[in-house]
């Protein structure tokens, strides 16, 4: 249990309980997938034709939103240019969709249903539409299994986006809390402050909503702060993520697919 | 009831706990879902103990290490743990009423709790033993289905 705990000796064995389970998995995801359809059914003409609507304008103003982020983007590279400074990545996302999830507490794994052949690969950020949610651990032909910022054995390096203050934010198993590591008394953070990935490590790209500080507690004895923080990413609620693909990755640029 | 179509139940039963078990659940719910496979084997062993002993424990434990993604040998070590009071109970079990097999049940959930949430404390995972009573309550709850299923199965293969 040691050995398996602290090493992959045992992938290869998990890989195979993978394929086995998916079709289990599979017979798992019908009741979710009929609730979604008596939902569809069930709905009133009326509030689809309002959500449409809805969807719209919201469309329309995300557009609107991404025309004066291209200009931004754009003023940016010039600028970076002009400081010599290297090229920004751009990433690409592909829509994903959850079609199992560990049933262990202790455990926050889910599988979604890209793999290789979307070219899915180990390591690569996954988010949903509110933030980051976790990076994949196991690619198979056409699923691939994440590992969820939550889980205990995960860490992802933050920066507060209100003065840049660095920090490594670590799972606890909570599916609502994650906390922030190695932060003195004296540092500038406050409850509430917003925090995005940093990118150092070069596993998650840069900017990345992570969640917000939730509470800060100094504890008699303790070197470091103990810093709650609230994941962005609703992460036990999200049908449908995102992959993300940046420009070293090669294959995708600037693309939603 | 024929041989095969006894094996036949067994496995199908064993397949349905791993399909509820593995059905989404939001972290809201997740306490309260019932370790479906430790129930099925727990039922299995009270009802059949000379067909289903201590591998048969095994067995399902490594499917549930499987299912739970959880470190190899936990759930081996869990369930052989657990399976082996009704095992050794089993000459009494059978004469028990429901009642008493729920209390047993609960009892036995709890300790399998606790005992799980030992071992992952031991490699540092945060674990809320708080959590543990929820998930004997719901496998309570359920375990007279089981409970009775498994008794009109006992009866016919008599």
């Amino acid at each position: 249990m040691t050995i398996h705990y602290y090493t992959n000796w045992f992938s290869s064995i998990e890989k195979l309980a993978d394929r086995s389970i998916r079709p289990v998995n599979w017979i798992a995801n019908i009741p979710l997938r009929i609730e979604g359809w008596a939902d569809l059914r069930s709905t009133d003409r009326s509030v689809i034709e309002k959500e449409n609507l809805r969807l719209k304008q919201e469309s329309l103003i995300y557009r609107g939103q991404l025309q004066r982020m291209a200009e931004l983007a754009a003023e940016n590279l010039r600028l970076r240019l002009l400081l010599n400074a290297t090229e920004l990545l751009t990433d690409s996302i592909l829509v994903t969709e959850v079609i199992g999830v560990s049933p262990s507490p202790q455990s926050h794994t889910l599988s979604i249903d890209r793999g290789l052949q979307d070219g899915a690969y180990v390591g690569q950020p996954i988010l949903d539409a509110e933030g980051l949610m976790g990076q994949i651990i196991s690619v198979f032909d056409n699923h691939s299994v994440a590992l969820l910022i939550t889980d205990n054995t995960h860490a992802i390096p933050v920066q507060v986006l209100r003065n840049g203050m660095r920090s490594i934010a670590e799972g606890t198993s909570d599916y609502n809390n994650i906390q922030l590591r190695f932060l003195s008394p004296t540092a500038d953070i406050r409850e509430g402050d917003e925090l995005v990935s940093s990118g150092l490590g070069g596993r998650f790209p840069p900017g990345y909503p992570v969640g917000s500080v939730l509470s800060i507690e100094k504890i008699e004895g303790k070197e470091f702060l103990e810093i709650n923080v609230q994941p962005a990413a609703e992460i036990d609620r999200s049908k449908h993520l995102l992959l993300v693909f940046t420009s070293q990755d090669g294959s995708r640029n600037g693309n939603v697919q | 009831m024929t041989s095969k179509r006894y094996y036949l139940i067994v496995i199908v039963s064993l397949i349905l706990a791993s399909v509820l078990q593995l059905i989404p659940t939001s972290a809201a719910w997740l306490p309260w879902k019932p370790n479906f496979l430790l129930l099925m084997v727990i039922g299995w062993i009270t009802f059949q103990p000379n067909h289903w002993g201590i591998g048969f424990a095994a067995f399902v434990g490594f499917l549930t290490d499987l299912v739970f993604r959880s470190p190899l040998g936990l759930h081996v070590f869990l369930f052989v743990f657990i399976g082996a009071v009704p095992y050794l109970l089993s000459g009494w079990l059978i004469y028990f009423n429901v009642i008493h097999r729920c209390v047993l049940v609960f009892i036995l959930i709890i300790f399998s709790g606790f005992l799980s949430n030992f071992m992952y404390s031991v490699w540092g995972v945060p674990v809320g033993y708080g959590d543990v009573p929820l998930g004997a309550i719901s496998s309570v709850l359920i375990w007279p289905l089981i409970d009775r299923f498994l008794v009109k199965v006992h009866e016919k293969r008599r």
